[in-house]
């Protein structure tokens, strides 16, 4: 088994952060291209504790190392589920996913949780544990989840950049509509 | 919003998005989103939805997968 950790600090509030985050892959996100569809499965508020419940499926389309694309049966699209947890109280997102794809071969677990550090600073936490499980020499296990790692590591820095695109445009999108709204109460007003 | 794995949800997905994230950002997060206005939305997604993963024997992945993450349940959906 391999673990990838890493941790951003993204210079947004948390509300910010936790709304942009259900559209981290739209159009304008140019960097994680890999994803190309996100789909809710099902989602609920808990009654109880007042937590959002969402499964979602994202469908991913990424060539890999060409030694590796023949073990995983030559296709490039991937699935991911993904159930997510968000506590408006404590202020927390935990996402956990796992993928559905090549399960026979290699799993993928990874947790993301989004906490406040203050009320412009949110941090990010991500951590996957990536076990090959092809029988076989541990050498080929081995340089599954090695290459799943960098993987990993690619991806995460074009996750950032990316997201950090779509915070950008969400906030100037929320006060262009803020903006609208006044005008328009000016105008009533007269 | 993001597309869907199903062009011909997409319609009824980017409807039920749009929806969704108003009421994420404008009530839920401000404590007032107990009930949930998009559920009629969500249902055509849904529907729509549903069959494509059928055709494509997503769904029975989907199951085990399901199956995997009860125990994520156990630890995320109580109030610490």
């Amino acid at each position: 088994m391999k673990v990838f950790s890493n941790e951003e600090t993204f210079n947004y509030s948390w509300e910010e952060v936790s709304t942009a985050n259900w559209r981290k892959y739209c159009p304008w996100n140019d960097k994680s291209t890999h994803v190309i569809a996100v789909d809710t499965l099902s989602r609920h508020v808990d009654p109880a504790t007042g937590i959002l419940r969402t499964e979602r499926l994202i469908t991913c389309k990424q060539s890999a190392p060409k030694w590796l694309a023949s073990l995983m049966g030559g296709t490039d699209i991937s699935q991911v589920f993904e159930t997510s947890y968000v506590d408006p109280e404590s202020k927390k997102v935990t996402m956990v996913s796992q993928n559905l794809t090549f399960a026979n071969i290699i799993n993928v677990r990874e947790t993301v949780v989004y906490q406040p550090l203050s009320a412009t600073k949110t941090q990010f936490k991500q951590d996957a544990q990536i076990t090959a499980l092809c029988g076989g020499w541990q050498k080929v296990k081995s340089a599954v989840e090695d290459a799943t790692v960098s993987r990993f590591r690619e991806n995460a820095i074009k996750g950032k950049e990316g997201f950090e695109a779509v915070l950008e445009m969400s906030r100037r999108v929320f006060s262009e509509e803020k903006m609208k709204q006044r005008e328009q109460q000016e105008k009533m007003a007269l | 919003m993001s597309a869907s794995l199903a062009p011909e949800c997409n319609e009824v997905k980017e409807r039920y998005d749009s929806c969704f994230l108003k009421w994420y950002s404008e009530k839920y997060l401000r404590g007032k989103g107990t009930t949930d206005e998009c559920a009629d939305l969500f249902k055509d997604y849904k529907q729509c939805l549903t069959s494509v993963l059928k055709k494509r024997g997503i769904d029975k992945m989907l199951e085990e997968a399901r199956e995997d993450h009860k125990e994520n349940d156990a630890l995320n959906m109580r109030r610490k």
